[in-house]
């Protein structure tokens, strides 16, 4: 167990920067998710730790050992640096029973035929699966295989724990279960380690932070709540959680007390309190969580928030509660509500605190 | 049981870090990678060596020439030779392109009764060697051939020579023709219906639709299997060997081997030169296929298909042509062999003889008398399985290094592994004799089998490759990935990890090598000594004896050990023996 540090990594594939000065620290302990889309270079990252590719430049140091050093020209082989890695397909060796997958790090450790034993069932045991060490992996269900692998890592005690989108081969319902499984488990094992994954869900429920990476750099490091609620930028809003976007013009810039009023493309017109003051004339985009936005009762006025008329382009039963889709001033627009509406126009009501105001003008995906 | 590792933990604190001996998997991997280039550069750099003296490569006082070619050319008949190389390479192409598209059509995509056992006859050649294939038809269709004095009866003489060029590219041609069934069976746009079906959909007729879409779609694979064949035409030696040579029908290998084998006094700058000049040809050639085949699908196999398209409806047309297809895979694969082994068990075979008093055991036990015939036969299963093993290892090793490890030079490696498809046969025969008898030190291991099992493999490792590699690149790099992050070097993963997953890749492989290296001739009739025959040399010293019943013995026995292995693997392994 020892902390992580990442300075100023790079990695080119010819001219694609996959990576490119990615600056991370992880505390002894820590469970750090990196997220982002395909592509982002999470897996890229994760490679180089763990030693599977090597870096262009940069650093790499777990504990007192220099994993990689492109100054210095060091690069440890992956068999030197004592990670624990598990991989998206688990890859557990077909060849070779459950027991043997997971005294294999132990064999190769020197480690003796009593004490391997015994760890190895230790181990299966923390897992669950010391019923089925006698199981060929292709004889195990996908949740199963994924137990093993990570016996298999964690029988050796890895310096670093790596997780490379373990839970993305599941079904929905299996993945629910492994997410709080392996939410209990690292809370009991205190490891060091560092998760890849696409899914916020995932990232959002196991991490005491989040790595929010886009095309090779980090776009925001922060807790979970911090990235849910204050995202850095647009990308993070859109990438965490369900967001609706609406872009605008400031027609008065920010006063004393932090209001500022927006107007949208159609002119009608939307105050949002924010830290970020823009000037007059600025281009903006700001956010809202779909649970933030409500619709307006007949004869409100508009406390505490604007509301603004709004037309039903869709609407559909999504179990319990109806998914409406919106055009407000040319954007999309998405909220649920608890019951169905057979009018073509509707008055939204937004809060004038909660939402997020970018000063940046971006381009609006319809959804 | 603790529930948590908390305990483990403690326990675990001594856990020392795998100590992988130090440059073990750099050792290994230089150490194979040197081994195949002194393999692959062994036969070359030899013949290159005497192309460039003016005197035989072990006597003194050699001088660098350019001479040779000069003399080369200037040799009396030597365009001849070249002119009909062309003519038979190009005929053997033709013909075996056009038996096997059609056969492919045929037998692959149509609704002809029997359609599936054609097809397995028509790929029969392919597992016998081509000397014993022409033994098959010298038996049926040669001058006193069964056939031949059947029709001498009836007309005034048959209407077929064997001893001409279109001749010999008839048998060149059906022995080759299943290379271009396989490579348009495999062809992906065979298998898939749908754009037949959308010709049919629009009102085409199966003629047209066969003309307009299957046709055109097949034609890469087609242009790549044809100038493997041309290859393969130019680098023949037993067909032109035993019709070629009688009609005094030279091509260049019958030239390579006649001066240099063959020859009393011969003339090493010449066969050198003329050696490098076939390797120069067959270097283009099959950069040609590369480029062809894109390296995408440099390894072909033939899959099973999990759909078959809707074959195209013969109609009126079904019988004739089953009757077709039965008459030629009669006349050219199934009446050559059965005549060859029915030949073995007779003193003599003709239609003027009753076949009830010519039946003998004759021929089997006359070759228990001398022991040469015993002798290839055994050194020929030597060869094969210790070969064979050999070989599986090597080429395993290679495999490994090139496609699952960070050898740095594992890019060239895998060229240079794959550079054998360039050398022909007789070169590489011709090669390892200059290298054994220019390095001393070897001269222990020349007159034993070993120098046929240093050739066979260097000839054969590419084909090895072929078995291996696709099941290697299907295997999920993950898995020795995993044996990596965990603590396993390059080695010990490759050894614990890949190469058990390896094994029904490598069983293929040394079924495929056991099978090439048993029926092998070529290379080894320039290597082989008193002593280390194998049974293709000697099918070719009893034939130039004129030992007919004897050929025939031993080549039965050759088509029965070949025929159980095929059969056996097929069965057992369901290993593909072709591709």
């Amino acid at each position: 167990m020892a902390e992580l540090l990442i300075e100023n990594l790079h990695k080119q594939f010819g001219p694609v920067h996959a990576v490119e000065d990615v600056n991370i620290r992880v505390a002894d302990g820590e469970f750090v998710t990196l997220l982002g889309p395909s592509g982002c270079g999470k897996s890229t990252t994760l490679g180089a730790i763990a030693g599977l590719d090597q870096p262009t430049s940069g650093r790499i140091r777990v504990g007192n050992k220099t994993y990689f050093d492109g100054d210095k020209g060091i690069f440890l082989p992956p068999e030197a640096r004592n990670c624990g890695l598990v991989f998206q397909s688990y890859a557990l060796w077909p060849h070779m029973t459950v027991y043997d997958n997971v005294v294999f790090p132990l064999t190769l450790r020197k480690v003796s035929a009593a004490d391997r034993k015994r760890r190895v069932e230790e181990c299966l045991a923390l897992v669950e699966m010391e019923r089925f060490q006698d199981r060929y992996p292709h004889e195990l269900s996908g949740g199963q295989q994924q137990r093993v692998a990570l016996a298999r890592t964690l029988v050796y005690q890895p310096e670093i724990l790596l997780l490379d989108e373990p839970l993305s081969n599941l079904d929905a319902k299996l993945r629910d279960r492994a997410r709080t499984w392996l939410a209990e488990l690292r809370t009991r094992l205190g490891l060091t380690t560092i998760y890849v994954t696409h899914d916020q869900v995932e990232a959002l429920a196991l991490s005491d932070r989040i790595v929010v990476m886009n095309g090779g750099r980090i776009t925001q490091i922060g807790t979970p709540q911090d990235i849910y609620e204050q995202p850095a930028d647009s990308f993070v809003a859109d990438f965490i959680g369900t967001t609706n976007f609406l872009a605008g013009k400031v027609v008065e810039a920010s006063s004393a007390n932090g209001q500022t009023l927006v107007s949208l493309a159609d002119g009608q017109r939307v105050t949002i309190q924010s830290e970020r003051r823009p000037a007059a004339g600025d281009k903006v985009t700001f956010a809202y969580r779909p649970e933030q936005m409500r619709l307006a009762t007949d004869n409100e006025t508009g406390t505490d928030g604007s509301i603004v008329n709004a037309t039903v382009v869709s609407h559909s039963y999504i179990g319990g509660r109806w998914q409406i889709g919106l055009d407000v001033g040319g954007n999309p627009i998405r909220i649920e509500t608890q019951q169905a509406t057979a009018s073509r126009q509707l008055r939204l009501w937004l809060p004038l605190a909660g939402g997020i105001l970018f000063s940046e003008q971006r381009h609006v995906q319809s959804h | 049981m603790s529930p948590d590792l908390g305990g483990a933990r403690t326990a675990a604190i001594a856990d020392a870090l795998p100590t992988p001996l130090p440059g073990r998997d750099t050792a290994v991997q230089y150490g194979m990678a040197l081994l195949t280039v002194v393999l692959v550069a062994a036969p070359l750099i030899p013949v290159l060596y005497q192309s460039l003296l003016d005197r035989a490569l072990y006597d003194a006082g050699q001088q660098f020439t350019l001479g040779n070619f000069g003399r080369l050319f200037r040799t009396d008949g030597f365009g001849v030779v070249v002119w009909n190389t062309i003519v038979f390479a190009t005929l053997t192409t033709v013909i075996s392109q056009t038996l096997g598209t059609l056969a492919a059509v045929l037998f692959g995509r149509t609704d002809m009764p029997a359609a599936r056992l054609f097809g397995e006859l028509f790929l029969w050649p392919i597992y016998l060697s081509a000397l014993v294939l022409s033994f098959g038809w010298y038996s049926i269709y040669g001058p006193a051939g069964y056939l031949t004095l059947l029709m001498q009866d009836i007309f005034d003489g048959a209407p077929w020579n064997l001893y001409t060029l279109p001749g010999m590219a008839m048998i060149a041609g059906v022995s080759q023709a299943p290379v271009a069934y396989i490579y348009c069976m495999s062809s992906a746009t065979i298998t898939d219906p749908s754009l037949e079906e959308a010709a049919r959909v629009a009102g085409a007729g199966t003629l047209r639709t066969l003309w307009r879409i299957t046709l055109p779609l097949l034609l890469p694979a087609i242009t790549y299997s044809a100038v493997l064949n041309f290859t393969v035409g130019l680098e023949l030696l037993a067909i032109p060997l035993v019709f070629g040579d009688p009609a005094g029908i030279t091509v260049l290998t019958t030239f390579l081997y006649n001066n240099g084998v063959a020859s009393a006094r011969p003339d090493h700058g010449l066969v050198a030169t003329a050696a490098v000049l076939m390797l120069l040809v067959v270097c283009v050639l099959v950069w040609m296929q590369g480029r062809l085949l894109g390296n995408t699908r440099r390894f072909v196999t033939l899959g099973g298909k999990a759909t078959r398209p809707r074959p195209f409806r013969l109609n009126r047309l079904r019988w004739p042509l089953c009757l077709l297809s039965a008459i030629y895979i009669l006349a050219t694969v199934v009446a050559p062999i059965g005549v060859l082994v029915l030949r073995s068990f007779t003193s003599l075979l003709s239609p003027m003889a009753p076949l009830a008093e010519v039946l003998t055991l004759g021929n089997f036990t006359s070759m228990l008398e001398y022991p040469v015939y015993l002798r290839s036969i055994w050194n020929s299963f030597v060869v094969s399985a210790v070969g064979g093993v050999l070989a599986t290892a090597m080429i395993a090793l290679i495999a490994i290094i090139v496609l699952r490890s960070d050898f740095r030079w594992r890019g060239p490696l895998h060229y240079v592994a794959l550079f054998p498809r360039a050398v022909p046969g007789v070169v590489a025969g011709i090669g390892f004799f200059y290298a054994f008898a220019l390095v001393p030190g070897l001269g222990s291991l020349r007159n034993t089998i070993w120098i046929l099992i240093i050739a066979f493999t260097m000839h054969y490792i590419p084909v090895g490759l072929g078995a291996v590699a696709p099941m290697l690149m299907q295997m999920s790099p993950d898995l020795d990935r995993a044996a990596r992050v965990q603590g396993a070097d390059w080695w010990t993963a490759s050894r614990r990890i890949v190469l058990p997953l390896m094994r029904p890749a490598l069983v293929a492989c040394f079924v495929i090598l056991f099978i090439t290296f048993f029926k092998e001739y070529t290379t080894a009739i320039f290597l082989f000594a008193p002593g280390s025959e194998v049974i293709g040399t000697t099918l070719l010293q009893a034939w130039t004896q004129g030992e007919v019943g004897l050929v025939s013995a031993l080549a039965t026995i050759q088509v029965l050990v070949i025929g159980t292995c095929v059969t056996a693997a097929r069965a057992i392994f369901g290993v593909k023996l072709y591709g």
